[in-house]
């Protein structure tokens, strides 16, 4: 399927039946807020992750950071890795990839647009180098879904698998090893719901 | 063919233009199918696919078990993700009434599709079967294939189903504009109409004063 990059907006009002989006529009602000706060850090996610491997650690230098306002989102981050400061060779390269970055994008633009914008743009990176643990959590929002998401979609995998499971155990019996993975499957989700609803 | 209202997928929408899924919407989506997909092999089974269809919509079993038809192109007797994102786009451009331009923006996919011989022509009868995929009606179905059958085989090749997408489209977007300037002519007609009104009102009224003042010199 042919696919070109389009600005699809999260404007409920582009839906029809719009009605029943009063009602139903929390889910889609919850996504709305994390785009927008994304937005506004003006920093590209290869850019972000480079410093974190998979698993979220940090593998690059980063400068520490406290604030008496985020106990708990400090104590997550000193848990997982140690503060440590940012060189300023890093710092650099940082800006100089930055740099080409926005040459890159800017293109044919006027020469006095892309001196400012280049100064903006080592300013932003700063006020990010500042800001280390941050970029951690908002990488890793960028790539998780919202947790209202994720619980619609399991609630409703929940249904439909057990009504699956009803119709292996009428098909191909209860002692089948795909019923029993399913069975074990659905137990499975079940657990993970309660977990989640038991921390909530 | 509706979607269920509060389902996951309801919350998903086209884009009206390209009639794609977002990047987000996708990678949503694609973990929608890592959950179902109990087995870990990156794929529905024809029950698994029959009850999720179930769930989500207001299709009969008979509908459903065709479509899976459809889309088990290797006949393997399970649905991959690209083919279950190209279902997932298709009840979307159903229930966001884009059933037309969506076939005018993936022509080629959708023709494969409903290509069951893989003898690249599409039967009349095949596509009666598919029909309420796309929101034709009978009689449309009758008059696409007794207008663009060129060929006179009673099947549609690529050529003849794309000029059939393009009229459509091009019919669609001239009764929309159509539909628009006959809403503009209607709220024109019916300001004009209210602005008569209250100028008749006022004229009453004035009169009324004129009289009253006159009366109350003599």
């Amino acid at each position: 399927m042919e696919e070109k990059p389009s600005k699809v907006s999260l404007k409920s009002s582009d839906r029809q039946g719009s009605d029943e989006e009063s009602v139903h529009s929390d889910t889609r602000d919850l996504w709305t807020t994390t785009t927008l706060s994304l937005a506004q850090l003006n920093m590209p996610l290869s850019e972000v992750c480079e410093g974190f491997d998979e698993e979220g650690r940090n593998i690059s230098k980063t400068r520490g950071w406290h604030s008496p306002g985020r106990g708990s989102l400090d104590e997550g981050y000193k848990a997982s890795h140690k503060p440590e400061e940012l060189d300023e060779h890093a710092l650099v390269e940082l800006e100089l990839h930055r740099g080409t970055s926005m040459e890159i994008n800017l293109g044919e633009k006027d020469t006095a647009s892309q001196i400012e914008a280049e100064k903006s743009s080592s300013m932003s990176s700063l006020n990010i180098a500042k800001h280390m643990p941050h970029r951690a959590y908002w990488a890793e929002q960028q790539s998780r879904l919202p947790l209202p998401l994720m619980e619609l979609m399991e609630n409703e995998a929940l249904e439909i698998l057990t009504k699956a499971l009803r119709s292996y155990q009428l098909g191909i019996g209860r002692d089948h090893f795909l019923t029993k993975e399913l069975q074990r499957y659905i137990e499975g989700l079940k657990k993970r719901r309660s977990k989640r609803l038991y921390v909530n | 063919m509706r979607l269920k209202q509060g389902s996951f997928l309801w919350y998903l929408y086209l884009d009206k233009i390209y009639c794609l899924l977002s990047v987000r919407n996708v990678k949503a989506l694609a973990e929608y199918f890592h959950i179902l997909d109990v087995h870990g092999k990156n794929t529905l089974n024809d029950v698994l696919f029959y009850h999720f269809l179930h769930h989500v919509t207001d299709l009969k079993k008979a509908q459903i078990n065709i479509v899976f038809d459809m889309l088990d192109w290797n006949a393997v007797g399970e649905i991959g993700f690209e083919k279950f994102y190209m279902l997932v786009c298709m009840l979307l451009a159903h229930q966001n009434h884009l059933e037309g331009q969506f076939m005018y923006r993936h022509s080629r996919p959708v023709f494969d599709l409903l290509d069951l011989k893989g003898d690249l022509r599409i039967g009349a009868k095949n596509f009666e079967m598919y029909r309420f995929l796309f929101n034709i009606q009978k009689q449309e179905l009758k008059d696409l294939f007794h207008d663009f059958d060129i060929t006179g085989d009673n099947r549609l090749n690529y050529q003849e189903f794309k000029l059939y997408t393009i009229i459509y489209i091009d019919k669609l977007q001239k009764r929309q504009k159509t539909e628009e300037k006959e809403k503009g002519e209607r709220k024109r007609s019916l300001y004009s109409k209210c602005h008569i009104k209250q100028i008749q009102a006022e004229r009453v009224s004035w009169k009324k004063m004129e009289s009253e003042s006159t009366e109350r010199e003599h």
